[in-house]
Parts: structure tokens; C-alpha cells; sequence
């Protein structure tokens, strides 16, 4: 039992090293997620600005702004997960040699680190810019966690339905609306939270905290026991 | 008990074409099954259908390994494959592609080096820029990898110089027939356009087209 675990946990690890290794040669997504990031964080910064929004409407607006940036840059990055190599003809050898559950594991674990980076990135940026103070860091850097996997957990997935379809590009953007639009609403409302201090422990972040952390979970095995079926014949 | 492959009534259709009428045939440890037929007569669809990444409409496929059946998920993993639309990753370099392949096999850099010498590879190159030639005998390299006991061989010999056809063939005549201690003999089927001369060949089936 240990020692199929342990070559499942090699085999996605394999997968994992191989993502990281293609993409510091070509830096594709990593340019994407960072260039779109940064031009639509300079455009609300500019638009907006510390003095733009009034305090009172700040811990409002802000969370809202910051999690479109974070969707918008994983949503020009992460759809190449599978759609690459079913271009490059590759993902025959891959099907051949791995199983479909250390594939998705191994993509999923890009995805994550991916929007991890993006996140470390991003968000002490946007805060400096908008001159924003957060009451409660540890509940935001809680939601960055949580909703950053997720949207990488809901992306690989969907990545993986389209990327043996044609017309990927709208196939995504119809697919993940349902998919990430609770997980964008729930990460929203719980850096709303992060963002202006209320609730006591116990009460309202908490629960969505909770939530998030079940989508999170429920993504992942979705992910697990339906990539099977859309890798393989 | 070495192994052995026998796929009866195999059928398959993309839309309206029906490719595969009824196809059987098959082969024992050491033996080479020998698949000719014009293009578009469905000798890539019969091996990947024996290769277990297309499924068949009809018919079986009876794979086995020292026991039991092999179903289409284990066959895909214990395959080895050449086929002209098999790709790598052209940002990796040969030898990291084979590295690559050996981690998610749970295997050594080892094999993937003693292949790369006999194929005369250039494992500093990147995937991507090598010649048609040189794509195919990584093709090989890739498929020999893991010792499969069944190589499908898909048009193995194309864009292949001399030297090339010279290192194919002798790696198939060693899986065909090991020397002493060289593990047991494997099984191939061959697909080509035209009829060949290979030694190991038992058997042969044109579907013609």
C-alpha cells in the first residue's frame, strides 16, 4: 500500500518537475500570468487610486478588484495545461507512460505553485497601490490560499474537458464560469472580512473559510475521478 | 508463460468510414507480426487499438504477461510504441525527455543512456530542433525504454539513414531473441506500407485498402 502511494506520489512528482522545467525554458504562462496581472493592476490603480475609492467604500471594492485580477491573470495562463501538449502531439507518450491520476495530480500541483506565485506577487503590490491597510493578514493570506488553489484546481479541470475540443479558448471561458463563479464569490467575501475586521472567530469568515476549503476538496476529487475518463479513449 | 497477443473481429468506424472490418490476428514471444496494407487501409487505427488508446466498436484484444488478460489501461502503460505522430517535448532536451519518461516508469537514467549511445542520439539536444531521422530513433529510444515485452511498430523505419536502420534492427532482433540472460523474447507487430524483409517475421496480414 505504502509503496504504491509512494510511486503514485513519484509519478506526479515527475509530471510536477517536468511542468516547471518546460515552462522556466519557454516562460510562457509565467509572462502571461505576470504581464496581464500587472497592466490590469496599473490600470486600476491609475483609474481608482488611494484617493479614488472613500475608505467607507474601500474594504468593499478592493477585494473585489483583487480577485479579478487574480481570475483574469490564472485565466490567460492556466488553460494551457493540457491544450499544449495536445498541439505538440506529446500527450500520446505521456498517455502511454503515466497514469491519468499522477497526470492530473502532477498538473494540478503547476497550476497551484503557479497561482501561488502570482498571488505573492500581486497582492503586496496592489496593496501598496491602493494604500490599503488589512485588519485581519492571516484571514486574507487564508483566502489567497484557499481560493488560489481552488482556481487552479477548477482551471486544471476544465483544462483538461477542452483540451482535446476545438474552439478551446470559448469552451473555457463557458465551462469555468460555473465552475469558478462560487469559488470567486466565496474568496470575495471572505477578504471582504480580511479586508475590514468584523466577525468574531467562530462567526461568518470563518464558514466561508469552511466553504472554500470544501470546494477545494470537492474540485480535487471531481478532478481525479473525471480526468480518467476524458484522458483516455 | 512468455507473452502473448491475440486481438479476433476488431472494428472500428470514424463517422460513417468504417476502417477496421472484422480484423484478427496475432502473435507469440519472439515472434513478429507483419501488418501491411496502403495508406488509409487502417494499420494505425489496428495498433492503436492494440496499444488500448483507441477503443475498438467490436472484437477483442487478448494480451497477456506471464497471467491474465491485460486490460486497455495496463496495456497502455506496458506498450512500447513508434508511430509517426508520436511527440516529445521540444523545450526538454533527448535526454531529459527520457529521464522524464524513466521517473514516471519508476525507472533509472541508465537504460535511457545505453539507448541513446546505441542510437547514436545527441542527448544535449533539445527535442525540438532534431531532424525528422533523429525523431525517429528517439521514437525508439522512448519505446524501448521499459523493456515492454510488446513493441507496435508503426512505419518504424521512415526518414531513417543507414546507421539508423542498422541500430533499429538490431535492437528488434534483441527484443525478438535476447541473447543469453537477456530476459525473455519479446513480440512485435510490424505496420508498413509495403512488405518487408525482417527477420522474426511468423506472420502476416494485409488489409489491403
Amino acid at each position: 500500500m505504502w509503496r504504491r502511494a509512494s510511486t503514485w506520489a513519484a509519478e506526479a512528482a515527475a509530471v510536477f518537475a517536468k511542468e516547471w522545467r518546460c515552462e522556466f525554458r519557454t516562460r510562457y504562462a509565467l509572462n502571461t500570468l505576470a504581464l496581464f496581472a500587472l497592466t490590469t493592476l496599473v490600470t486600476i490603480s491609475v483609474s481608482l487610486g488611494p484617493l479614488g475609492i472613500s475608505l467607507a467604500h474601500g474594504t468593499g471594492v478592493l477585494p473585489v478588484l483583487l480577485w479579478l485580477i487574480l481570475l483574469f491573470a490564472a485565466a490567460a495562463g492556466l488553460p494551457r495545461a493540457f491544450v499544449h501538449e495536445e498541439e505538440t502531439q506529446s500527450a500520446t507518450a505521456l498517455r502511454l507512460a503515466a497514469r491519468p491520476s499522477t497526470v492530473f495530480a502532477g498538473k494540478l500541483a503547476y497550476g497551484a505553485t503557479l497561482t501561488a506565485a502570482l498571488e505573492a506577487l500581486i497582492t503586496p503590490l496592489y496593496l501598496a497601490v491602493m494604500s490599503s491597510a488589512v485588519a485581519r493578514p492571516g484571514l486574507l493570506i487564508a483566502a489567497l490560499a484557499a481560493g488560489g488553489y481552488g482556481l487552479a484546481a477548477g482551471s486544471t479541470l476544465v483544462a483538461a474537458i477542452i483540451a482535446q475540443a476545438r474552439g478551446k479558448a470559448t469552451l473555457f471561458a463557458v465551462l469555468s464560469f460555473p465552475v469558478l463563479l462560487p469559488l470567486v464569490l466565496m474568496a470575495v467575501a471572505l477578504s471582504r472580512e480580511a479586508f475590514a475586521g468584523g466577525g468574531a472567530a467562530g462567526t461568518t469568515a470563518e464558514m466561508t473559510l469552511m466553504q472554500l476549503f470544501l470546494y477545494d476538496a470537492s474540485v480535487t476529487v471531481a478532478g481525479l475521478m473525471l480526468f480518467p475518463v476524458v484522458w483516455n479513449p | 508463460m512468455p507473452a502473448s497477443l491475440r486481438f479476433d473481429g476488431l472494428h472500428r468506424r470514424f463517422g460513417r468510414l468504417a476502417v477496421l472490418r472484422g480484423i484478427s490476428g496475432g502473435a507469440a514471444a519472439g515472434e513478429a507480426l507483419l501488418v501491411t496494407g496502403r495508406n488509409g487501409s487502417g494499420k494505425s487505427t489496428l495498433l492503436r487499438c492494440l496499444a488500448g488508446l483507441l477503443a475498438a466498436d467490436a472484437g477483442s484484444v487478448d494480451y497477456r504477461e506471464n497471467g491474465p488478460p491485460l486490460g486497455a489501461a495496463e496495456r497502455r502503460r506496458r506498450v512500447g510504441l513508434v508511430a509517426p505522430d508520436l511527440a516529445f517535448y521540444g523545450e526538454l532536451t533527448v535526454a531529459e525527455n527520457l529521464v522524464f519518461f524513466a521517473r514516471l516508469r519508476g525507472l533509472g537514467r541508465e537504460r535511457g543512456e545505453a539507448l541513446l549511445a546505441r542510437l547514436g542520439l545527441p542527448g544535449d539536444r533539445l527535442a525540438g530542433a532534431l531532424s525528422s531521422g533523429m525523431r525517429q530513433r528517439l521514437r525508439w529510444a522512448w519505446a524501448l525504454l521499459h523493456r515492454p515485452a510488446l513493441l507496435l511498430l508503426d512505419e518504424p523505419f521512415q526518414n531513417l539513414d543507414a546507421p539508423g536502420l542498422a541500430a533499429t534492427g538490431r535492437l528488434l532482433a534483441e527484443h525478438l531473441a535476447p541473447e543469453d540472460g537477456g530476459g525473455e523474447p519479446g513480440l512485435a507487430v510490424i505496420a508498413t506500407p509495403s512488405p518487408l524483409e525482417i527477420a522474426g517475421v511468423a506472420a502476416r496480414l494485409d488489409l489491403g485498402g
